[in-house]
């Protein structure tokens, strides 16, 4: 039996270039170890990046839909620019000239050999992209709160923050919890472009273990299968929390899930 | 100066370096590749997706669930991890020249984003009432005729903001064929930076080609956008 299937096994890994002897790697406590720092890595970068970005998306979303043309003209521009280049420009970028670009403001602080990691220049290209695509599922939840809300909040003497802070903001960022949920999912996809500058997180924790076994194929069935259990999961739970949005916000979210969520 | 600057990069980018020798026209280059990727990558992804869509609409269910285990594995997973496979497999074990990569890049595109066409496409088919079906055979209609002045103009109206939206991400996301090894507009970039150190000029003659390319696509799409929505 035995014989059977090493006399079948051995044509087929001949075949497609599969090592079938590797497979074994995959459950050894140390190879499971280092595929774990990655992962670790991958969501921690990942957490990083969507707490800075929602911050900085919030801001841009008030400044978009603000009533001062000085204030939502370059929020407008910020957001559409950003939009509209690659990701992994901007952390291909960022890995370059990170360090030279923020050596001034941080050499008096951390010293001489100052540079700037693999994992910052991920987190600043990655929330660049991030912000303003959360800035713009912020100003789908706002905009799709009836009028009304305002209006009554105006009329209780509220001042213009007042009414943000208190009544627009928590019903606004409530209904978007699934639409930030499903950009969750697309940071943590995207991580795995961070590898492209020497971050060690899922991708290169994994191109290390290929260049040893020369299995890069199974490396990236494993890889592969880690992301998925993570984004299904959490892509259902966003699909399970869906609501309903009026009209113009929905088209807003429609357009945010193709353009932006597909990275 | 600043000005200087803003005045010297698009000649860098082309090739006019004082004192570096760059191979003319890589941005040119690295943008017509870019190109060619979208717009093979798109085709697959569309025609993929139809084929997914009809798939995942059959009244077989295992035909069904091969259709929704499809969609579902390509949009959950980084597209990166999918190019890398393919370059790894098919494009490794035949022989990975240039055209091999270049294949195997369209490929990755036409699957990952056809999952997403695929979502767009069943969203409209299953959009339409079946009373307007029922009711334009009542009126004599022939079922081709149902299909052309009823279906297909709704299903086309409601779904090419969203294909466009998709193909706005997909000349996005050419980018990472730079990573396989596809010398597009980003590799350009970061060959040029790295015989010159020159990364602003170098990446901001990309910026600026990823915007000419994006943003009327995306005004477009925003404009129709809206028009849809008066419609409704």
């Amino acid at each position: 039996m035995t014989d059977l299937l090493e006399a079948l096994r051995a044509p087929i890994c001949g075949i497609v270039g599969v090592r079938c002897d590797t497979w074994y790697l995959f459950v050894d406590p140390n190879i499971v170890r280092f595929f774990g720092e990655g992962l670790l890595a991958t969501l921690e970068l990942a957490v990083v990046s969507v707490i800075l970005s929602f911050v900085v998306g919030l801001l841009f979303a008030l400044g978009r839909v603000s009533r001062r043309a000085w204030i939502r003209w370059p929020a407008i521009a910020y957001i559409e620019l950003i939009r509209a280049l690659p990701v992994l420009l901007l952390i291909v970028y960022f890995g370059i000239k990170g360090t030279a670009l923020f050596r001034p403001i941080l050499e008096p602080i951390l010293g001489e050999d100052f540079e700037l990691s693999g994992f910052w220049a991920g987190v600043l290209g990655l929330s660049l992209y991030t912000s303003a695509v959360l800035a713009e599922i912020i100003r789908a939840g706002i905009i799709s709160l009836p009028k009304g809300q305002t209006e009554a909040a105006a009329a209780l003497g509220l001042s213009y923050v007042q009414q943000m802070r208190h009544v627009i903001l928590p019903q606004a960022l409530r209904l978007m919890v699934p639409a930030m949920m499903g950009q969750l999912t697309t940071v943590i996809k995207d991580t795995s472009l961070v590898a492209t500058i020497g971050m060690f997180e899922l991708v290169r924790q994994g191109r290390v273990i290929y260049t040893q076994f020369f299995n890069p194929i199974e490396v990236f069935v494993v890889t592969g299968a880690i992301y998925f259990v993570i984004c299904f999961a959490l892509s259902q739970g966003s699909r399970r929390l869906e609501v309903q949005a009026p009209t113009e916000a929905k088209v807003l979210l429609e357009e945010i899930q193709l353009r932006d969520q597909v990275a | 100066m600043p000005g200087a600057i803003i005045l010297e990069f698009p000649l860098n980018f082309l090739g006019f370096v004082p004192g570096g020798a760059i191979p003319l026209g890589a941005a040119a280059k690295g943008m017509v590749m870019t190109l060619q990727l979208s717009l093979l990558g798109f085709g697959g992804a569309l025609a993929l997706g139809t084929v997914i869509a009809l798939v995942r609409v059959s009244p077989l269910p295992p035909l069904r669930w091969i259709g929704t285990a499809y969609v579902e594995l390509f949009r959950n997973t980084p597209l990166l991890v999918q190019l890398f496979f393919l370059f790894f497999g098919p494009v490794r074990f035949s022989s990975d020249t240039f055209e091999n990569i270049f294949r195997a890049a369209a490929v990755g595109m036409a699957l990952y984003h056809g999952a997403y066409v695929a979502e767009v496409v069943r969203g409209g088919l299953i959009g339409i009432e079946k009373g307007q079906i029922e009711a334009a055979r009542s009126l004599g209609l022939s079922y081709v005729q149902t299909l052309r002045y009823i279906q297909l103009p709704q299903t086309f109206r409601a779904t090419v903001p969203p294909l466009g939206n998709i193909g706005i991400a997909l000349v996005k996301n050419t980018s990472l064929a730079s990573t396989i090894g596809v010398a597009e507009l980003l590799q350009g970039a970061e060959l040029v930076e790295s015989r010159t150190f020159r990364a602003e000029e170098a990446f901001g003659a990309a910026v600026i080609i990823y915007l000419i390319l994006t943003i009327p696509a995306s005004l477009g799409v925003n404009w129709l956008e809206r028009r849809l929505l008066i419609a409704r």
